[in-house]
């Protein structure tokens, strides 16, 4: 979300902060979804006041075949900082849906979406990064 | 329409179908993503987003975390999973089913141990006879207007029926009508209807025991119900006495005074 390992800790310090003085008040984290929410938003909070990824139309393409392929080639801290550029929803989509973690219905509460848009989302999402994978780490056939 | 066909909805939830399997898939995700499969325009597709989503994800996880943090989650109870709840898990279509099978046989077992402890021998003949009773209509019966007790003699008389002995608590009832008819499993029966009540008396042969061949006892007034019909039964002397009316136990009880229920 942050594409910075500091600032992600940071949130994630803020986050904890937070639910702790929330339970010395009585009133802790009703569910494990309040930490993510919560987090969503210092991380959005924290993502404006740095530099800023240029607006502009990515253009999609269709997932290759072989994409699992090149997406071995990258490495992590890539991939977080293209999710990070992202602009908001799409990025908490991407963000979240990656991870891997939440059922649907935990997405769409944790991102305040319906399915359709999540969906929508999620697939742009996907199609542009394949667009970039093919820029960035073009794919050859010798390499099948 | 082809039923593998995807509508729009479900093409938009393989669009976000889970990267690995979860245990509480929602229903409409497992049949887009079912039929998704299943498809062999959208098979190819899917199966490549589904390789594209899990290099993704294997990337994901492979993003360095800090020691801080990862000490942080090494507490497994720092975040709380949600408990699935009871009264959701009892909404479920299967658990409802399954509660709703089991409570009709619960109810269908139960309802087998009350009549078995209520069952007395010839009970299944008086509940056969209370059938009768309900179908039986006034002119098939001779007219005899007498008390009840003093057909005894009446049934030996013409019959040559022993013991068909109508009991004191029921004797001084006036009579409408009698007959005597053969019955398959009752053998001899004797029908009287009475003015009170629009009430019936069977008289009837008693159970005998296979080997011995001698009677089967019971003591007392027993009471059987069979389709909005009543009966109140005692058996003297071989042969079994059951007065019925359509009604309730209740309603012949003042008759039987205290008898056994």
């Amino acid at each position: 979300m942050t594409g910075h390992a500091a600032k992600a800790q940071e949130v994630f310090q803020a986050t904890l902060r937070e639910a702790a003085l929330r339970a010395a008040h009585d009133q802790p984290p009703k569910d494990r979804l309040w930490f993510f929410r919560d987090a969503r938003w210092r991380c959005l909070i924290v993502a404006e006041q740095g530099l800023q990824a240029e607006s502009g139309h990515l253009e999609g393409t269709e997932i290759a075949p072989h994409a699992a392929a090149q997406i071995g080639h990258l490495h992590p801290e890539q991939l977080a900082v293209w999710i990070s550029a992202a602009p908001d929803p799409q990025r908490s989509a991407l963000a979240a849906y990656y991870l891997d973690e939440f059922s649907l219905r935990e997405m769409l509460t944790l991102l305040e979406v319906k399915a359709g848009e999540l969906s929508v989302l999620v697939s742009s999402g996907r199609r542009q990064f394949q667009a970039w994978l093919d820029a960035t780490t073009p794919h050859y056939e010798d390499e099948a | 329409m082809s039923v593998f066909r995807l509508s729009r909805r479900e093409k938009a939830l393989t669009r976000i179908a889970p990267i690995t399997e979860k245990p509480h898939t929602d229903r409409r995700m497992r049949i887009a993503i079912l039929r998704a499969k299943r498809r062999t325009v959208t098979a190819t597709q899917f199966a490549h987003q589904q390789a594209f989503d899990r290099a993704v994800s294997a990337l994901v996880q492979a993003i360095p975390v800090s020691t801080e943090i990862a000490d942080w989650f090494r507490n497994e109870k720092l975040i709380p999973q949600k408990k699935r709840s009871w009264k959701k898990a009892a909404r479920n279509p299967v658990v409802l089913s399954i509660a709703l099978a089991l409570a009709v046989i619960a109810g269908v077992f139960v309802l087998g141990v009350m009549e078995r402890m209520s069952d007395f021998p010839g009970s299944k003949t008086a509940r056969k006879l209370l059938t009768v009773a309900a179908s039986t209509r006034g002119n098939q019966l001779d007219p005899v207007q007498t008390e009840a007790g003093a057909l005894s003699d009446f049934f030996f008389m013409k019959f040559r029926l022993e013991h068909y002995d109508v009991p004191p608590e029921f004797a001084a009832l006036q009579t409408a009508g009698c007959r005597v008819f053969d019955d398959e499993e009752a053998g001899r029966v004797a029908q009287i209807s009475v003015s009170e009540k629009r009430m019936q008396f069977f008289l009837f042969p008693a159970e005998r025991n296979v080997k011995d061949g001698k009677p089967r006892e019971f003591e007392g007034w027993r009471y059987v119900e069979q389709e909005g019909w009543a009966g109140a039964v005692q058996m003297r002397a071989g042969v079994i006495f059951m007065a019925c009316l359509r009604g309730e136990q209740k309603d012949l009880e003042p008759y039987v005074g205290a008898a056994k229920p």
